[in-house]
């Protein structure tokens, strides 16, 4: 019989959520006053004021160079992902159309982690996943 | 708007980038984050966002708005991206399945919804108010096992 518990992933998920939840307000605060490039561009800033608290003192050429440009792409594809989502809202697209399409992005993951990732999902997590999306679809509108 | 003309419309394919683009991030991210520990995978993402950022200021010819609160507003969605971004990579370095980790914490515009009605003073819709129950029933879905 299936019981409640937290997984051990839930807490630095629940930063994920509470962080990037701030994120999507101050988002919504910055465009008020500067273009959402520049926005882009000061985000890229704040990232550089982390650095010295990010820095653990290890040398990173000690991890795999398949593990180092795993991580260097994923950052460009984020930042180009933004830009991409920017742009779209700049040729047109209704930002309460764009926004929610955009938010469907864990469906990428969901459809390529088993031949990636080799992970399966449970039919109970597949329907918490259904649920995730369709709140997030909501939610952006 | 039929289909056919969605389909010929330039901000659907860059929407359709953007899917892509992230969805390949939280793959990748997951990979890396299986070795590299969460603080040096956003010490390592900074370099990596870096070069976009430097395409984007040079085609803006280097200028940008001097509006104090927009800049600040930036900064801070950097900073506090960056830490949720670590603390996601730490998230898949627990080793919970990637899909479920990664649909959960897309759930992020709920607490921008809660924000919003709560400093802005913003009304919650009818639609949002069903997206916070789909979250509510996603999270103790997710907690079963």
């Amino acid at each position: 019989m299936a019981h409640l518990s937290i997984p051990s992933w839930c807490w630095p998920a629940a930063l994920v959520l509470l962080t990037w939840g701030v994120v999507g307000l101050l988002q919504k605060l910055s465009t008020n006053y500067i273009s959402a490039e520049s926005a882009l561009i000061w985000l890229v800033v704040g990232y550089i004021f982390l650095l010295p608290w990010l820095y653990s003192g290890r040398s990173v050429f000690t991890y795999s160079t398949r593990s180092l440009a795993f991580t260097l792409i994923s950052a460009v594809l984020n930042t180009l992902g933004a830009w991409a989502l920017l742009t779209a809202m700049k040729s047109g697209g209704k930002a309460s159309i764009v926004v929610p399409l955009t938010a469907l992005y864990p469906l990428v993951v969901v459809v390529c982690s088993p031949a990636i990732l080799h992970e399966s999902i449970s039919p109970l997590q597949g329907v918490g996943i259904l649920c995730a999306l369709t709140s997030v679809v909501l939610l952006s509108t | 708007m039929s289909l056919q003309a969605t389909l010929r419309k330039k901000w659907f394919w860059y929407s359709f980038l953007c899917v892509v683009c992230w969805g390949c991030w939280a793959i990748l991210e997951k990979m890396a984050s299986t070795e590299i520990p969460e603080q040096t995978v956003q010490f390592l993402f900074t370099f990596g966002a870096l070069p976009v950022a430097v395409v984007l200021l040079t085609a803006r010819g280097f200028k940008l708005e001097k509006n104090a609160k927009g800049i600040l507003c930036g900064l801070g969605n950097g900073v506090l991206a960056g830490v949720g971004n670590a603390a996601l990579a730490g998230a898949y370095r627990s080793g919970g399945n990637t899909s479920v980790i990664t649909a959960a914490t897309a759930m992020y515009p709920m607490i921008t919804v809660l924000l919003a009605v709560t400093i802005l003073r913003e009304r919650l819709t009818n639609l949002h108010k069903l997206g916070l129950v789909f979250a509510a029933a996603a999270f103790i879905l997710f907690s079963l096992q």
